[in-house]
């Protein structure tokens, strides 16, 4: 079999990894061992350079709140670097805490505001924003269920975050709530799709609870890298775990 | 005590009696709860009568109690002691009340060794000034309910910061600890069972929170980690490290999935448990003995005296099948489980079983950062699923890379499962409420007695 290599950046795997974000990497490789690719990750942390020519895929999990005002602080240091990779179509999945530090600012339980890097138009409050009209004050918790507007796949998680996330100028989201509450459980959108740029609430993690993201990612960041191979083709071989 | 408090108290222990002697039920929870209700100050009112000691944590908080326990009474202390699982202030009440505390043999004040949730310290450090606060370790535990590590610590600071007078005796090896705006002198055990030529310069694996230094939030380094962020810590931007011992394991001689043989500040110890987690929860009691002045050779006989506290890891004879039953519930509980089971020296199965009830914790992506892969490299044969929630575990261990031998949705199977395993011995590692219909089921056919 070829040797085909994804490189896989995990941005402050030490940090942000509070609900088994790293299951994002065990399920791609996962399948990517079925098509004869090999997933290669490596950790990018406080004080590291993330080429953004270097990978071929980027994780960026959620962590607490107290890790990821540090990791907000060394963010600003690898804010040109993300963009790049970002606008030049680079796969990224971004979980919770990841998902709110690309884009403007997001508000902690407390009130602290924290800055993202805004590489993406969104902006996150908190639970007790003015802003907020439906579950203030409470945690978003629970099982949710989403339907993706093109594709009409269904993507089941689990949600836990306190921060409301309002969607920006050309941003999509991920799916529209079917059951569950979302980015911030008023206007029904869960997560987002920006280039190939993949952010959500969910835990699960997403990527092990729903084979058919995980491949969709996979054929994305392929597809990129080895243009003359018919990924889709060899997927569609592949069994999507889905539950 | 006042009228009041001894109307508290009568009516604690004589409702005690109605549940316990004649209804024959275990009840520690609503004598507590009836005696609170007359006189809120029962507590303090109490306290005049012994010494306390809080033990709390995420993981070992019932074996340190239990062995702490132990090691008084070896040093000829009368103590009392909250049963595991009533850890709650009104149960904790309940406890105090209905004992009745005779005098220590060695003379001394009695000691009272109460296992207590993290989220409770607070009201009882107020209610009753603790002597002792002994601190296991914070792991993240079942985060839908209880938050992350630095507020679950807080608030066990918040506890110790209203018993100014108190000593805690604290886990050295968790950097966590090392935190904490209280002035209380504390006292630090760890392992220091590593030569200095063999020290390694490590960080600590992805999966395990709580790995900032407190004076700068650099990610700590390791010159050797026990299990998790667990360790010998040090920073590489100031001179900030793991603080120095006044307990040690100073050697680990045999681990086996049944019992561990090491050494605390030179003495020769040997528990009837396995699981190097586990040497922490008798190195946290040997410290508490210390500081009671309960001698070596004392504690050494406490450990030897009795296997029976060793309590929630349980064998039993299942026809030719030696099962184990292992309680997971977060990433480094497993993990330590998984740790165990690398010490197996015969051919097993496993059997996991998943329930993502309240008492498990409704999120299931813990099992995401349990690392079931390494597993391959113990004596593992056979791999079978069950609970609940066995999709999720089923494909967990699939994606780890393992064959899943077969499913069992239905807690009843799992006779047929145990049967079906092609080994001689069984783990079967499953979550609370999960252990809780095995245990029913196992009750049923016969193969326990005994009440959990
Ligand atoms: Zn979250």
């Amino acid at each position: 079999m070829a040797d085909y290599t994804l490189s896989l950046a995990h941005l402050y795997g030490d940090l942000m990894n509070t609900y088994g974000d790293y299951g994002n990497i065990i399920a791609l490789r996962y399948y990517a061992k079925q098509i004869g690719v090999t997933v290669d990750d490596q950790l990018v942390s406080l004080g590291d350079t993330f080429d953004p020519k270097a990978y071929d895929f980027a994780l960026f999990g959620g962590g607490q709140d107290y890790e990821e005002t540090i990791v907000a602080h060394d963010l600003v240091g690898k804010k040109e670097a993300l963009k790049e990779y970002i606008e030049n179509d680079g796969p990224l999945l971004a979980v919770c805490g990841g998902y709110q530090l690309l884009g403007h600012y997001m508000e902690m339980a407390d009130g602290t505001k924290v800055d993202g890097i805004g590489v993406m138009d969104h902006y996150t409050t908190n639970m007790t924003d003015a802003s907020v009209t439906v579950d203030k004050g409470v945690r978003l918790t629970g099982n949710i269920e989403i339907k993706n507007n093109e594709t009409g796949e269904i993507y089941h998680g689990f949600e836990n975050h306190q921060g409301r996330t309002f969607l920006g100028k050309g941003e999509k989201s991920l799916g529209t709530v079917v059951y569950g509450k979302g980015n911030n459980g008023m206007d029904k959108t869960e997560g987002v799709i920006y280039h190939n740029v993949f952010g959500t609430y969910f835990h699960g993690p997403i990527l092990t609870r729903n084979g058919n993201l995980a491949k969709r990612l996979l054929a994305t960041a392929l597809e990129r890298k080895y243009p003359e191979v018919n990924w889709s083709d060899k997927l569609a071989q592949v069994q999507a775990e889905s539950f | 005590m006042s009228l009041k408090s001894q109307l508290a108290k009568f009516t604690a222990q004589s409702s005690h009696f109605i549940l316990h002697d004649i209804l024959k039920r275990g009840g520690t929870s609503l004598p507590g709860k009836l005696a609170v209700a007359i006189d809120p100050d029962i507590l303090s009112a109490l306290s005049a009568d012994f010494d306390l000691v809080v033990v709390t944590g995420t993981n070992g908080k019932t074996l340190t109690t239990a062995l702490t326990t132990r090691i008084l009474r070896a040093g000829g202390y009368t103590v009392i002691t909250n049963p595991s699982g009533s850890n709650m202030v009104q149960g904790i009440a309940g406890t105090l009340l209905t004992t009745k505390v005779k005098p220590s043999p060695n003379g001394k004040k009695p000691v009272a060794v109460l296992e207590v949730d993290e989220a409770n310290v607070f009201s009882l450090a107020k209610a009753i000034q603790p002597k002792y606060f002994v601190l296991t370790n914070i792991f993240r535990d079942q985060m839908d309910r209880y938050g992350e590590i630095y507020t679950t610590y807080q608030k066990i600071v918040d506890g110790i910061q209203v018993a100014p007078d108190a000593k805690v005796i604290t886990n050295a090896d968790s950097p966590i600890f090392a935190r904490g705006d209280f002035k209380n002198q504390r006292l630090y055990y760890g392992f220091d069972n590593v030569k200095t030529e063999d020290y390694q310069d490590l960080k600590a694996p992805n999966n395990t929170d709580g790995i900032l230094s407190p004076t700068d939030n650099s990610v700590l380094h390791y010159n050797f980690i026990t299990y998790a962020n667990l360790g010998k810590y040090f920073s590489v931007t100031d001179g900030f490290k793991r603080p120095e011992l006044n307990t040690a394991v100073t050697k680990v001689s045999e681990l086996t999935p049944k019992f561990s043989r090491f050494s605390i500040d030179g003495q020769p110890l040997r528990i009837e448990i396995g699981g190097l987690y586990n040497i922490y929860n008798a190195l946290a009691a040997y410290a508490v003995g210390k500081a009671f002045d309960v001698s070596p050779a004392e504690m050494k006989a406490a450990f030897e005296e009795n296997k029976q506290i060793f309590g929630r890891q349980e064998s039993l004879k299942i026809g030719n099948k030696d099962l184990t039953i292992l309680l997971i519930k977060n990433p480094v509980g497993t993990n330590t489980v998984i740790d165990m089971m690398e010490t197996e020296k015969e051919p097993f199965t496993l059997i996991t079983m998943l329930n993502a009830n309240y008492a498990d914790g409704i999120d299931t992506s813990w099992i995401w950062d349990a690392e079931f892969e390494r597993l391959h490299d113990s004596k593992l044969q056979a791999v079978m699923t069950g609970g609940e929630r066995y999709k999720d575990i089923t494909v967990r261990l699939k994606m780890a890379d393992f064959t899943i031998q077969e499913t069992f949705p239905k807690t009843e199977e799992i006779i047929q499962a145990i049967e079906k395993a092609p080994t001689d011995k069984v783990y079967l590692a499953a979550t609370y409420t999960a252990m809780l219909q095995v245990r029913a089921v196992l009750r049923e056919k016969g193969y326990i007695k005994e009440e959990f």
